[in-house]
């Protein structure tokens, strides 16, 4: 199987872009878990911030 | 720039004895759209004995004006009443307490709408369900509603027929 053909097999995007596959996933867990995930994106994303404060 | 902890805030309005519905990017979140927030929503039921419940817990957070957060603004009752947005920043991070949201729309036209979530250790909360979030975002318009639309329609989608 050529590598191109493997890649889309393992992908699944809406007509307008939307990566479907994110979408399950995330369905998938339970809203405790879902704020889990979120908080602990948006603590990286505070410390990042703080790192590069005055840059 | 202090931590963000939307459980703990969550955990505090709970206990608090606050009646409020979580609306906007963190509703989205909990109805299983993967989009990204960095504040939470919520639009409280404005009867002076939630208010001032509301007053204590945010008391308690140590919430203040987002706006000139040096002059330490605190949130009063007054503010609260009013139908407009209180945007704050607390202990636990940034928090909006909005009077009403959209067209108007209070705690009480929004309940019908909601959905109550366990969001850990017994804490249950009422979040706007993921129908009148895109609904509003459509109503709304704005740019940032706009773009975030397609993943909102497409979450309902597969929530409704998962494949």
């Amino acid at each position: 199987m050529a590598p191109e053909e493997d890649t889309q097999s393992l992908t699944d995007y809406s007509e307008d872009g939307v990566d479907l596959t994110l979408i399950r996933w995330f369905l998938s867990l339970t809203p405790a878990e879902r704020l889990d995930v979120l908080q602990r994106h948006v603590n990286a994303i505070l410390a990042i911030w703080e790192l590069n404060a005055g840059k | 720039m202090p931590e963000s902890d939307f459980q703990r805030a969550l955990r505090a309005l709970h206990e608090g004895g606050v009646e409020f519905v979580i609306v906007g990017g963190l509703a989205a979140v909990l109805n299983g759209a993967p989009v990204d927030t960095l504040d939470l929503d919520i639009v409280p039921a404005r009867d002076e004995e939630n208010l001032s419940r509301l007053l204590r817990v945010l008391d308690g957070i140590d919430a203040i004006y987002r706006i000139q957060p040096s002059r330490r603004l605190k949130p009063n009752a007054s503010h609260l009443r009013s139908p407009g947005h209180q945007n704050l920043i607390s202990t636990c991070g940034s928090l909006d307490v909005l009077g009403t949201i959209a067209r108007g729309l209070t705690y009480h036209d929004l309940l019908p709408h909601t959905i109550e979530m366990e969001i850990g250790d017994g804490v249950r909360v009422r979040v706007l369900d993921l129908e009148t979030i895109i609904a509003l975002k459509e109503e709304l318009a704005g740019e940032k509603d706009l773009a975030v639309l397609p993943i909102l329609r497409r979450t309902l989608q597969l929530k409704q027929r998962p494949s």
